[in-house]
């Protein structure tokens, strides 16, 4: 019987191992991922699951071609979905942010806000797609249904940290002198910072899947999204095509909320706050 | 205000007069709410605290000793009677009083340095001054090394001395510490006793401490107040003239130190 062992034992406490693990880890579970994706393609084999290599020529020739039929290219459906994305955060944020630190501060206001925030909350955001997206056009409803689906989730972790704020951070600031202004501006938004930034961690997911829900309804000139190309392809029955757009949706998705997670660790961090 | 003047600085009782103490806490009383029930912690508490005194108020837990300093912080407010400070009542809580926590009450999100600087900030202290005044008493409290760490970096003891330091340096005239060693380990407690009254060695200010530790108490004060069980009021005040540094082993401090358990002793067995 041959054994043998691997001369290097994996140390918990070096982060190149750490590092080499993450990285083992993720080869071999895409792998597996995209064998067992080949099996059902092969076993099926029916032409709405392509195989992955059907699918990465697709993805190769939009990367190099772009859309052969409206002729817009791979970058300007991402730059299209990218900017409502953004633009729909960035207006979620604004709004979200300073209600929710109201409405955690103001018992009252809480109460009295409670019963409509409860009641539209439930609403799926992609039930709202349709409407905003043939009402406002579809650059402007897809912004409006991102808006909607990272307004909720950010507005209850800013209320949820306003409200985990400690008492004693108060007292401490009224004692050397604060006014309530001076508290809420040195004490409330600085500690409800890490749960701000969990909630836009949160929000941003949701607002991920929002905005490709919202470009498939795309009905106007404005210049369309990565989820119409997907769309407009699967409508074609040009599976490879589409599944070349799930791809890039999910990449993207990925990148997204990575830059939020690394935000929020390196926030949570510097605050000396684990959220 | 009454025309007579005590030749005492503290009695019990209404009617006080307050023209030679520091804080007079006269005739609180302070009933605590919820649904029906009410819980009465203090009913016509007084008590004179002396200007540049170091008074412990000792008492069987939940006595009210906390409320008692909350209210002369002006955190919370009194059901009826009033803390005057200087002869004037006070109402809000102010930069005049400096309060030290017993869980810290530090920013986490601020480095020492600017949790020390925090109060200096809110009076609007220009950005030098400001910097020189917290690093004169971070160096006093022996903290210079860790003058740019955050806050859970720390041990509790130095957490501690940030927070001493941050209430002394917008020089308030009363320091209230609500037992400000009780999350400590003994030992780091008997150091940062020690610390304490160095850090204070240079000060004139009046200091209010609360605390269970009879050995604190003994060890630290100008005078010691004693309170009876919930609702409290004044079981004994006890003067101790002896010079610091005291010897704990000191007979005298250990019989002090006896009494005062047996009395509060005294006070727990009476609610069982």
């Amino acid at each position: 019987m041959v054994s043998w062992t691997l001369n290097i034992k994996y140390d918990e406490n070096n982060r190149y191992h750490r590092f080499l693990r993450t990285v083992v880890i993720t080869v071999i579970s895409l792998t597996i991922f995209i064998m067992v994706w080949w099996m059902i393609s092969v076993i099926a084999d029916i032409p709405a699951i392509p195989t992955p290599l059907k699918t990465w020529n697709a993805l190769v020739d939009l990367y190099l071609h772009g859309d052969m039929v409206t002729s817009i290219s791979l970058g300007q459906y991402i730059f299209s979905s990218l900017s409502s994305f953004l633009k729909g955060v960035l207006l979620a944020f604004v709004i979200s942010v300073p209600l929710g630190l109201v409405l955690g501060y103001s018992k009252f206001m809480r109460d009295f806000s409670n019963p409509v925030i409860e009641l539209l909350r439930p609403i799926a955001p992609i039930a709202w797609a349709p409407i905003f997206v043939l009402a406002l056009g579809s650059s402007l409803g897809a912004i409006m249904v991102v808006f909607i689906g990272v307004f909720f989730p950010l507005l209850t972790n800013v209320i949820f940290g306003v409200r985990k704020i400690d008492p004693n951070w108060i007292d401490a600031a009224k004692t050397l002198g604060a006014s309530q202004m001076k508290i809420f501006y040195k004490v409330m938004i600085p500690a409800a910072t890490p749960y701000i930034m969990n909630g836009v961690k949160v929000g941003l997911g949701i607002g991920w899947m929002c905005i490709v829900a919202a470009e498939l309804y795309r009905f106007d000139g404005a210049l369309p999204g990565i989820g119409f190309y997907l769309a407009q392809q699967a409508q074609n029955f040009n599976w490879p095509s589409a599944y070349a757009g799930l791809v890039v949706i999910g990449i993207l998705g990925l990148l997204t909320i990575g830059v939020a997670d690394y935000i929020h660790r390196i926030l949570s961090k510097r605050m000396g706050m684990d959220v | 205000m009454t025309e007579e003047r005590s030749e005492e600085y503290t009695r019990t009782g209404p009617s006080i007069s307050c023209t030679d103490t520091h804080i007079c806490v006269n005739n609180l009383t302070k009933i605590f709410k919820k649904d029906k029930s009410e819980t009465v912690v203090l009913k016509d508490f007084s008590l004179d605290i002396r200007k540049g005194e170091l008074i412990t108020i000792v008492g069987p837990s939940g006595c009210g000793k906390t409320t008692i300093l909350r209210l002369i912080a002006g955190l919370i407010e009194p059901t009826s009677g009033a803390v005057l400070i200087n002869g004037k009542p006070c109402t809000a809580p102010g930069a005049d009083r400096g309060m030290v926590f017993q869980d810290f009450a530090l920013f986490p999100w601020r480095s020492v340095r600017k949790n020390v600087e925090f109060g200096l900030e809110i009076a609007g202290i220009p950005k030098e001054e400001r910097r020189e005044r917290a690093e004169r008493y971070i160096i006093r409290a022996g903290l210079e090394k860790f003058i740019d760490s955050r806050v859970h970096e720390l041990s509790g003891g130095m957490k501690q001395r940030v927070g001493i330091a941050r209430a002394l340096v917008g020089h308030p005239d009363v320091i209230l510490m609500d037992e400000p060693f009780g999350s400590l380990d003994a030992q780091t407690r008997n150091i940062m006793q020690t610390q304490l009254l160095k850090i204070l060695d240079k000060t004139d200010q009046t200091i209010v401490f609360i605390t269970h530790s009879v050995d604190e108490a003994v060890f630290l004060s100008d005078r010691i107040v004693v309170l009876t069980k919930r609702p409290a009021s004044i079981k004994e005040i006890i003067d101790i003239p002896w010079p610091r540094p005291r010897d704990r082993a000191d007979p005298g401090f250990t019989a002090l130190r006896k009494k005062i358990l047996a009395e509060l002793e005294e006070e727990n067995v009476m609610e069982n």
